[in-house]
């Protein structure tokens, strides 16, 4: 097989032109950097977003004078229903209590009021997986039919927030990762097409000593795989680094950033990604060899 | 082994080759003569494939050119060894990898190639000039690396363009005993040239080509 001697032109080629390649793998890991710090981001609203189903709940608020029957059934109903995680039940006294707990020092708003006005309800609490815009709205629907709920309340305005900030992350990290990867395989495509130029008369050399399509490419995909796996490498150590200025530096001055997660899986990725985006790069900038 | 039958070809409007019939048989060695723009490099160009015929059809070694696939091409041109006109020999590389490329061309492995090539520089009495680069060889050396590497594929047929262009007439003499020697070892061999040194005397059958025809065959 040829494949080993162009390997060694290959990588001929590539020392030959060692500070051109270098500028490129440097350009390459620039965007696999970009790539991976988006990535970050959107892993990490995704994180947040997955940690808010826990602390959403549904208010039902019930009328007066029902009684323990009659708000036991209400609860069976509520349990019954597919979307439910947990019910509980907060009898008037209890949300007044609650009330107090809040208002603290300030209770003294309370004084002079006898009888107690706040309604009893029952907080709901979602399965994970019913905690979207659709579910909630047909959730909400379906309770306010059974008789004696005077009100259901939910945050409506927080979870259109919460699906708008999300489809606006995914729409802007979604784009920005395809402008990235384009630009890396570009970055290959004229490095990779300067390298063909540069060896045009040897390729035609080659061409009529009978070199196959295979024998001529081999060494140019071989060159683009380097460069963006290098890229990739380096976009690791990029990455590396990042993390640990964020974790060990920032974070001692900005605490809240801990809650932060690094994808380290998305590590090794790197040069393989970059490795493809480099072969892409290379076999468009060959496009179709001819013989005559 | 090569046959024409009606062939032109046209550059621009010009032709260059004009309804050339001939056949060359397995293991003949041929002249084709004639003035600069004759048409001779054309002819050669066609039979390895770097032109087109435009009308009449071509045949190498049992291949009809009209119905090759492009990608057989390759295969077709390891059976033909060329000396080109201009050499083609790559300056960034030695006498040894300049002859070695069209082995590696073929899959061949370093191990494999080494002896062969030694052998066949010595055949061309370059083997001392191994390591040398092309500039550095005189006209008569860089045209022997051309035929090394011509031949060292063996190939059915050699092609050889003016191979003795600018060269002295006795190192002249020493290319022509070369062609001899491969012709003789059953290579079929078509040699252009205007120089009609090269084959007073050979016996062998020499094309008189002029404006695209083919205005005679003798022998000589
Ligand atoms: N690539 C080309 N483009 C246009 N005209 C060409 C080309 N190659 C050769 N010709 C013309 O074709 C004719 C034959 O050329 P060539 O085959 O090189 O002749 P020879 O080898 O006998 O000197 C000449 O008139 C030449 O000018
Ligand atoms: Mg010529």
């Amino acid at each position: 097989m040829y494949l080993l001697y162009s390997f060694r032109l290959a990588l001929q080629s590539l020392w030959r032109e060692k500070w051109i390649n270098l500028l490129s793998v440097l350009t390459i890991a620039a965007g696999l950097f970009m790539i991976t710090l988006t990535l970050f981001v959107v892993y990490n609203i995704d994180l947040a977003t997955k940690r808010l189903p826990a602390r959403f709940s549904v208010m039902l608020y019930l009328n007066d004078g029902l009684s323990e029957q009659e708000t036991g059934s209400i609860i069976a109903q509520l349990k019954k229903n597919n979307a439910v995680e947990q019910a509980r039940y907060i009898a008037k006294d209890k949300a007044l209590e609650e009330l107090k707990g809040v208002l603290k020092n300030a209770d003294y708003i309370l004084e002079g009021i006898d009888e107690n006005p706040l309604p009893a309800s029952i907080e709901i609490k979602l399965k994970k997986e019913s905690v979207n815009i659709a579910s909630v709205k047909k959730f909400a629907a379906e309770i306010k039919k059974i008789k004696s709920i005077a009100e259901v309340e939910y945050g409506e305005q927080f979870l259109n927030s919460i699906h708008s900030i999300k489809g606006m992350a995914k729409a802007g990290s979604l784009s920005l990762i395809i402008i990235m990867s384009a630009g890396v395989i570009f970055v290959c495509y004229s490095t990779i097409k300067i390298a063909f130029y540069r060896r045009k008369e040897e390729i035609e050399t080659f061409k009529l000593l009978g070199a196959t399509r295979g024998f001529i490419r081999a060494p140019f995909v071989i060159e683009g795989s380097v460069l963006g796996m290098f890229g990739g490498i380096a976009s690791m150590a990029a990455a590396l680094a990042f993390y640990h200025v964020l974790f060990y530096k920032v974070t001692a001055t900005i605490p809240i950033l801990k809650i932060l997660v690094f994808p380290f899986e998305t590590f090794p990725a790197l040069p393989i990604v970059g490795l493809l985006l480099g072969i892409g790069g290379a076999v468009i900038a060959l496009g179709r060899i001819r013989f005559s | 082994m090569i046959h024409f039958s009606n062939v032109t070809k046209f550059y621009e409007r010009q032709a260059a080759i004009k309804n050339i019939t001939f056949s060359v048989e397995k293991g003949e060695m041929i002249f084709m003569t004639g003035p600069s723009g004759a048409g001779k490099s054309t002819l050669l160009k066609i039979i390895y494939l770097s032109e087109k015929p435009d009308e009449g059809s071509v045949t190498i070694a049992e291949w009809d050119l009209s119905k090759l696939k492009e990608s057989s091409i390759p295969f077709l041109r390891r059976n033909i060894g060329v000396v080109f006109q201009d050499f083609r020999l790559l300056d960034n590389r030695n006498v040894f990898d300049n002859v070695a490329i069209a082995l590696r061309i073929r899959g061949m492995l370093d191990s494999e190639i080494q002896d062969w090539v030694m052998e066949i520089l010595k055949m061309v009495n370059l083997r001392h000039k191994a390591d040398s680069f092309p500039q550095a060889l005189s006209g008569g050396e860089q045209q022997r690396v051309v035929i090394a590497r011509a031949i060292v594929g063996e190939p059915t047929i050699l092609l050889a363009d003016e191979p003795t262009g600018n060269l002295d007439p006795d190192t002249a003499a020493g290319i022509t005993r070369l062609f001899k020697e491969i012709n003789a070892r059953g290579t079929t061999v078509v040699i252009a040239t205007h120089n009609r040194e090269l084959y007073r005397n050979t016996g062998r059958r020499v094309f008189r080509i002029d404006s695209g025809n083919i205005v005679g065959e003798e022998i000589g």
